[in-house]
């Protein structure tokens, strides 16, 4: 059954046409974890995460500049090449320039009958969250006149309640992993976060409760591989973790915002709607786009506790400026905790994984040798 | 207890036998052939300086960039580690291994007990590696061996760019075709590979005492150069491409003498 979340990423485009087909519903296409998908399920529409590949950006290319997001250029790529035919929009957030930048791309190169701009806010206030609010009310109003589906305060306020229900369940997978590595690899735990962006939140609920029911019986054996954290900008699909594993190595947690960033903070189902989800969607996301140091290092070491952790990994995608300025800091708190750290500036490409395999290879092998 | 380790690296392939932790013999040849054949006449040539056979050796670890194509051998071992036990060996005071092989540029760092606690590895670019010494060597027509010395020779430097191996190419022939004097390039050539190698160091952190390692290590020009950028000796073993085979040895060593007493 856990293999089921992982194929569903593989298929996706394929599983989404169907459920168009099925249902007659619009498909939004979302990126970054800072636009309330909540508001697009309470219209009846299915948001989905926009992915790269590890293919050549040959279309992208004519329109990007060289030295950009690889991931952005990527997904951008997909959309040009036709690969998302199946969609009705975009919405795009407010987050990186890059980002931002591809919302005017969409706007104009994508024959696309919606593409809208979530104005997310820099700064994590109370001023924030109201001005925040007031985006949402805006979106809100968008996504109607676009369903052609008025969205009542119950019906968002049900959506809210799918979604808190995905979240505590993810919770719950990385809380065994952490505590018990045995009972499901980091993969395997990651692929249940991707696919979750993925697929329709009822079913992947459905799928979910049924899978930790499983893993939560499960033999809860020692586990002699080694324990490691990966902190990371956009790993969109389960390579990396997955050459972690084949190295030896075992990912117990993350703050990835393919990972636990995800699904970190619930929406206050008792406020109100638009409100709760302003807070929740700017303020318990630890971006580093818009979260102090202190606070988005507060976040990678709270998703360690209860852990036994013998060294970490950070991924930062070439070119991701909000991770990579933070990446400094972020290995020197590390490394004062006495936590060893291996560094990558990767890209969206397979090429590189050989280089990758070899270093992570040694690092686990010297984690190996102090642990004995 | 007589094991072997065979760093099968990029360039050169090198064997360590040890007795008891005591090196026997060793030799280093040049690759090119598939890694299985060239480990066995690494093995063989060393062998062939002691009274030993083949049958004899009871334990064969491999490292390096080949590590996994010798069928041979019992297990297998990172150059991180490797390098860090062999230059641990050699100098008990070491506790920075600068390794410059053919292909990368690592910088590891040591415990007091000798093991490796940190590295940082070249990124993409091959500025920092003895493969960039070489494709200058040819472009200058100067022996790999002479590029040191007759750096030395020069009162000068022509600045290299140390962006992109392929810009600094560029660049070197347009010093020649300029007239520049060729030991004023190679002072240009030497700081390229040294700026990379301090920019591994800026992340790593340097404690003394500084091992410098691998066939790069052989050129009195980088040593000179690195020395005057760190501020301090570092040391440089007599025979710097066998760190990581003397390590491998060493692994060996102790995966035979751990089965032993499992089995006990």
């Amino acid at each position: 059954m856990l293999e089921e979340f992982e194929n569903y990423r593989k298929t996706r485009h394929q599983e989404t046409r169907a459920w168009k087909s099925q249902t007659g519903g619009k498909v939004l296409g979302t990126i970054c974890c800072c636009i309330p998908e909540e508001i697009i399920h309470a219209t009846g529409m299915l948001p989905v995460r926009l992915l790269s590949e590890h293919e050549p950006t040959l279309e992208a290319d004519l329109h990007l500049p060289t030295n950009l997001c690889p991931y952005c250029k990527s997904w951008f790529d997909q959309l040009l090449k036709g690969k998302y035919d199946y969609l009705d929009g975009v919405v795009i957030p407010n987050v990186c320039n890059v980002v931002k930048a591809t919302y005017g791309f969409s706007k104009y190169l994508l024959e696309l009958p919606y593409v809208y701009f979530v104005d997310v806010p820099q700064r994590i206030s109370s001023e924030g969250v109201e001005f925040f609010t007031n985006v949402l009310l805006d979106f809100k109003k968008s996504l109607e006149d676009f369903s052609g589906k008025q969205i009542s305060d119950e019906a968002l306020r049900h959506s809210i309640d799918v979604y808190n229900e995905n979240r505590t369940l993810l919770d719950k997978v990385y809380t065994l992993r952490k505590t018990f590595p045995s009972v499901l690899s980091g993969s395997q735990a990651q692929s249940m976060v991707i696919s979750s962006m993925l697929m329709p939140k009822e079913a992947h609920n459905r799928l979910l409760s049924r899978v930790l029911a499983d893993i939560e019986k499960a033999d809860k054996v020692s586990d002699k591989r080694v324990n490691l954290f990966i902190s990371a900008s956009i790993l969109d699909d389960t390579d990396f973790l997955r050459l972690i594993e084949e190295c030896g190595g075992n990912v117990i947690a993350d703050d990835m915002p393919m990972g636990s960033r995800y699904f970190f903070g619930m929406v206050n189902s008792e406020d109100k709607p638009l409100r709760a989800l302003a807070e929740r969607y700017l303020a318990k996301i630890a971006c580093p786009r818009k979260m102090l140091p202190a606070d988005r290092l507060a976040f990678s070491f709270g998703r360690m506790e209860g852990a036994n952790i013998n060294g970490a990994i950070i991924h930062s995608m070439r070119a991701c400026d909000p991770h990579l300025y933070e990446y400094p800091l972020l290995r020197q708190e590390m490394e004062h905790r006495g936590l060893p750290v291996l560094f990558f500036r990767g890209e969206e490409t397979a090429t590189e994984l050989e280089q990758q395999k070899t270093d992570i290879e040694a690092f686990i092998e010297m984690l190996r040798d102090s642990v004995e | 207890m007589v094991v072997c380790g065979i760093d099968v690296g990029a360039r050169n392939v090198s064997a360590v036998i040890l007795n008891d932790k005591a090196i026997l013999a060793y030799c280093v040849i040049t690759s090119g052939e598939e890694g299985g054949s060239i480990a066995q006449r690494a093995i063989m040539e060393a062998l062939a300086k002691t009274r030993l056979q083949f049958n004899d050796i009871q334990y064969i670890v491999t490292t390096g960039c080949g590590r996994n194509s010798v069928p041979f051998a019992n297990r297998q071992s990172t150059e991180v580690v490797c390098q860090a036990k062999g230059a641990y060996y050699l100098f008990p005071t070491a506790r920075t291994v600068i390794n410059l092989g053919a292909e990368s540029s690592r910088v590891v760092r040591l415990t007091d007990e000798g093991r490796a606690i940190s590295f940082v590895k070249n990124d993409k670019c091959a500025a920092g590696s003895g493969l960039f010494l070489e494709t200058m060597s040819q472009l200058l027509a100067t022996p790999l061996e002479l590029m040191g010395e007759l750096s030395l020779t020069s009162d000068g430097c022509e600045e290299v760019s140390s962006i992109c191996a392929v810009f600094a190419e560029s660049e070197v022939i347009s010093h020649i075709h300029r007239g520049i004097p060729k030991q004023h390039i190679l002072v240009g050539v030497h700081k390229v590979v040294i700026s990379k190698v301090m920019e591994l160091l800026g992340t790593a952190g340097i404690n003394k005492d500084v091992v410098l390692t691998g066939g790069v290590a052989k050129n009195p020009a980088i040593v000179r150069e690195l020395e005057q950028r760190i501020g301090s000796n570092i040391i440089v073993p007599e025979e710097p491409q066998i760190v990581g085979a003397i390590g491998a040895a060493l692994g060996a060593s102790e995966a035979l003498l751990s089965s032993i007493n499992s089995r006990q």
